[in-house]
């Protein structure tokens, strides 16, 4: 067992974890964050991605212990109060998502492009995007609702 | 202008995003996995490691000593049943024998996954192993192993008789038969100048929904069972389960989640029923949540099989008579799929062509490998590409265009589809059309470049009874209760919109929820293309009824007849001109205690829909001849359709569907290797990523003639159908290379073009 603290969602967090737990079961079963969800469990389809000390990660291979001193952000981190971020408002103006269990992971995924580049191009979104697998929309209008995001339009 | 104003706010047409966005897009939105109960324990299974095998022993002793151990249950622990769709043939835990690799065996709650780990990991079964038979033809040998001894004592409810005559157990180790004829095979062979004969073969491959299955079950101190699954048909669900419990079927209550994705996949109870008895056993909540590698290994994927089809045409290109006999591979178990044979491989047997004489036989074979289930338009997708494939093969030979020979022989409005369907407003030809001319069809082409085409046909879904309860509340809001699941696809939204425009109200006020299975009206469910036709009818006839409850209170307070009212954009107008806007009769109506206000409407197919839905495909590919990698500049997609409810999740079907088409054409393959899948996580099996979509163009070819509500079709089981055919069509243009197995990998490619050349 070992003692971790963690800023979470810009909240402290204190707690005692088995060495090997996972940061996705830290998050969903610990904390109660169920909205970083766990598809693949190897690290190829991006749904659990979150962002460790602003870096995108896939939760289902990092330990919880990894974040001890860090700050993790969510999907549930993302809005401030009702007002949703422009990723979030262009991802259901688009149609960016259909089931919507990829998408908290695809939201983190291109929060962190965003942040490291503000105006991608096509191209630079499908390429950073493409650890994130999305089975309902084909991925059309994943980028479209990115490059919208990007360009701050909130509206098609 | 007066008519702008008579009409009010319009939501039919309109692109909307999901009602359910903001729980989606925050996180919120709850799904199986994310449901936590106090006390509730995780239950994992213990699977077989052997193809076939007799249980000679289980030792549960060491396992049930694990500390935070609840419980652990093997199949003599349980009722003898089996469960299933229709027919029920796989027991809930195995009993004496175990038929594919992933076959549950045991089951253990406890307080946390480690300890259930180690609790499966002490359980120690002994096993009498038994000879295997992995392949559907192998499988109908006469010295094949038997995989199941008695299936004449399974049950499953009457064969209705469509698609041909269905049965199940023809045959030893063969789960059902179907058998189709129209005309006289013999007699069209006979008159046919040229008689061609083609084999294909399509392997298996997963749904690839993100969210495994998940469920949860919990035992009320009255004995009512709460269930939470991802199923996306709850009610269906419900009566499988009861049936499996003994209970009668207000015992279970099936509750709303969000669902990560069905595709067909999340029709089945998977691990529900099990859950329960170890609920049961344990006397706690427990959930279930399967990984990945499970999904893939012991999930409930799409048929493999072989197809075998014989075309007689006239020399003019004039398809006189067609045989296809279809064998497919239906694993160990035929309890994943809700027919009783693979329907949609007879109907698109047959494509949208007109043949006088026709005899198609599909049979499902019992084999020792993963159940086989449901995926996206169930049986057409490995049908299509044979047909869509041989079409193009018997174009070649005769010389003619590939589009040609197909305008030559489509449906046209007065035919009577090979099937003896009678469809008005048959627009196949047009729908070719469109796609070819978006594709540019005949225009040049650089050096390895290829155009392919493909078509398929589907009609609305027309099945069950679907129900919609509708309440205007003391706010003025309008609330739907469905007990329809939304799988992803858009359906409440669609639902919403349906209320919104019958009662002119901004969409922003209709409030749709998914009631569980004891509040809300009797639901089929989502599946066969059928939602928005029957849910949206159902929820047109709540509307309706609403809008004359509403009518009928203005009238009330007008003190006239409910004739003398009109409702026109939103405000209720009587004949001698009094008006009252929708806010003052809500108001007024809770005055006078007549709120809320609820009306329901059910709705049953009234038989099989006289109108259908054709997309054409044309895929333009680029083969690089050094290595036979393959990619696809373009896809095309026509569609005939109807009145298109919303735009934004429209596109979003044909979108998705069209990249799950093209994974099955060019990446996704299940592989096994003596029963055993290997390709068994997500880094092995290929789905299309982001980096993989061609450039897409979509046409739309409308008309109000839809079943649905407001004349809409259906759309969410045809662009994934053809593109494999057209795929596979293009590569033979753009390098002469035929491939009739799937998938079309750079590798077979390869491989023909040297032999090729060799030749050459």
């Amino acid at each position: 067992m070992k003692n971790i603290q963690v800023r979470v969602n810009g909240h402290p967090v204190a707690r005692e974890i088995p060495d090997h737990r996972l940061l996705v079961d830290f998050l969903r079963y610990d904390l109660g964050l169920t909205g970083t969800k766990e598809g693949c469990s190897v690290g190829v389809c991006g749904a659990c991605t979150v962002l460790l000390n602003g870096q995108p990660v896939s939760s289902c291979l990092a330990l919880a212990v990894m974040a001890d001193g860090g700050e993790v952000t969510t999907i549930e981190g993302l809005a401030e109060g009702d007002r949703l971020h422009p990723l979030q408002q262009a991802f259901i103006d688009y149609g960016g998502f259909q089931c919507g269990v990829c998408t908290p992971g695809q939201i983190m995924a291109s929060k962190a492009l965003l942040d490291a580049n503000p105006h991608p191009t096509p191209a630079q979104i499908k390429e950073w995007m493409m650890g994130n697998l999305c089975r309902c929309t084909g991925y059309y209008k994943i980028i479209e609702a990115i490059q919208a995001a990007a360009a701050e339009k909130t509206e098609p | 202008m007066e008519k702008a104003v008579m009409e009010g706010p319009r939501s039919i047409g309109q692109s909307a995003g999901h009602v359910e966005g903001p729980a989606k897009v925050t996180g919120r939105a709850r799904y199986s996995a994310d449901i936590t109960l106090p006390g509730m324990l995780w239950g994992r299974a213990l699977r077989s490691s052997f193809p076939h095998a007799r249980i000679v022993s289980i030792d549960l002793s060491a396992a049930r000593r694990v500390p935070g151990v609840h419980a652990v249950i093997s199949g003599a622990d349980l009722p003898e049943v089996r469960i299933g769709r229709f027919l029920r043939d796989i027991p809930v835990l195995a009993r004496d024998r175990v038929r594919f690799i992933g076959e549950k065996v045991v089951a253990v709650a406890a307080e946390t996954p480690d300890a259930a780990d180690e609790a499966l990991s002490l359980v120690d079964v002994e096993y009498e192993e038994l000879p295997a038979v992995f392949d559907p033809i192998e499988a109908m040998a006469p010295d094949a192993p038997l995989i199941h001894e008695h299936p004449e004592r399974y049950e499953h409810p009457p064969i209705p008789p469509i698609g041909g005559e269905s049965r199940y157990h023809p045959f030893a180790n063969v789960c059902s038969q179907s058998i189709y004829r129209r005309g006289d095979l013999a007699q069209g062979m006979a008159t046919a100048e040229r008689i061609f004969e083609h084999t294909f073969v399509v392997p298996p491959v997963h749904q690839g929904y993100i969210e495994p299955h998940a469920c949860a079950a919990a035992i009320g101190p009255d004995g009512k069972i709460d269930i939470w699954i991802s199923n996306k048909t709850p009610f269906i669900a419900r009566r499988q389960l009861a049936a499996a419990f003994g209970v009668p079927e207000e015992r279970v209550r099936v509750n709303p989640t969000s669902i990560g994705g069905d595709f067909g996949g999340k029709g089945s109870l998977m691990d529900s029923a099990l859950c329960y008895f170890l609920a049961r056993a344990s006397r706690r909540p427990v959930r279930m949540v399967m990984n990945y590698t499970e999904e893939l290994t012991a999930g409930n994927p799409r048929h493999s099989g072989v197809i075998s089809l014989r075309t007689g045409v006239t020399r003019d290109g004039t398809i006189i008579a067609h045989q296809a006999k279809l064998i497919f591979n239906c694993g160990a178990y035929g309890a994943f799929i809700p027919l009783h044979f693979l329907h949609g491989s007879v109907h698109s047997a047959a494509g949208p062509y007109r043949i006088p004489h026709i005899e198609i036989e599909s049979l499902r074979v019992y084999t020792n490998t993963v159940p086989r289930g449901h995926f996206r338009s169930p049986g057409a997708p490995q049908t299509t590409f044979a047909v869509e494939s041989h079409m193009d093969m018997i174009a070649g030979e005769l010389g003619m265009d590939p589009l040609e020979f197909r305008l030559r022989n489509v449906l046209v409005e007065g035919d009577e589809s090979a099937m003896g369907e009678r469809f008005h407003h048959i627009r196949c030809g047009e729908t070719l059309t469109a796609a070819a001319d978006a594709a540019k069809w005949n225009s040049p082409k650089p050096p390895n470049v290829g155009r392919g085409i493909g078509i398929y046909e589907r009609a609305p879904g027309a099945f069950g009874t679907s129900g919609a309860t509708l309440s205007l509340d003391r706010d003025g809001k309008l609330i739907l209760i469905t007990g329809a699941a939304d799988t992803g696809t858009g359906s409440f939204t669609v639902l919403a919109q349906v209320v919104a425009e019958e009662l002119q109200a901004p969409l922003a006020d209709v409030i749709v929820c998914q009631g569980d299975t004891d509040t809300a009206e009797w639901e089929e469910g989502a599946g066969g293309s059928r939602l928005t036709h029957m849910a949206g009818r159902a929820t047109l006839i709540a509307a309706s009824e609403m809008k004359r409850a509403l009518i009928e209170l203005a009238a009330r307070h007008f003190n006239c007849t409910s004739e003398q009212v009109q409702m026109r954009a939103r405000r209720f107008i009587a004949s001698d001109g009094r008006e009252l806007d929708w806010k003052s009769l809500v108001a007024w109506a809770a005055e006078h205690e007549a709120l809320p206000l609820t009306r329901s409407g059910s709705y049953v197919a009234a038989g099989h829909p006289d109108v259908t839905c054709y997309v054409a495909q044309v895929a333009e590919v680029e083969v690089d001849r050094e290595t036979g990698q393959v990619r696809v500049r373009r896809m095309v997609s026509a569609h005939d359709v109807g009145t298109v409810i919303n735009p934004l999740t429209h596109q979003g079907q044909i979108e998705g569907g069209l990249v799950q088409g093209l994974g099955q054409a060019m990446s996704e393959h299940l592989l096994l290797r003596d029963g055993a899948v290997t390709t068994a996580h997500l880094g092995d099996y290929k789905l299309p990523t982001a980096m993989d979509i061609p450039e897409l163009t979509t046409v739309l070819v409308e008309s109000q003639t839809g079943p649905g509500p407001f004349a809409g079709k259906s759309i969410g089981e045809l662009s994934n159908v053809p593109p494999p055919a057209a795929i596979a069509n293009a590569v033979f243009d753009a390098v002469g290379v035929r491939l009739t197995d799937l998938p079309i990998t750079a590798e077979k490619i390869y491989t023909a073009l040297r032999a090729m050349e060799k030749r050459n």
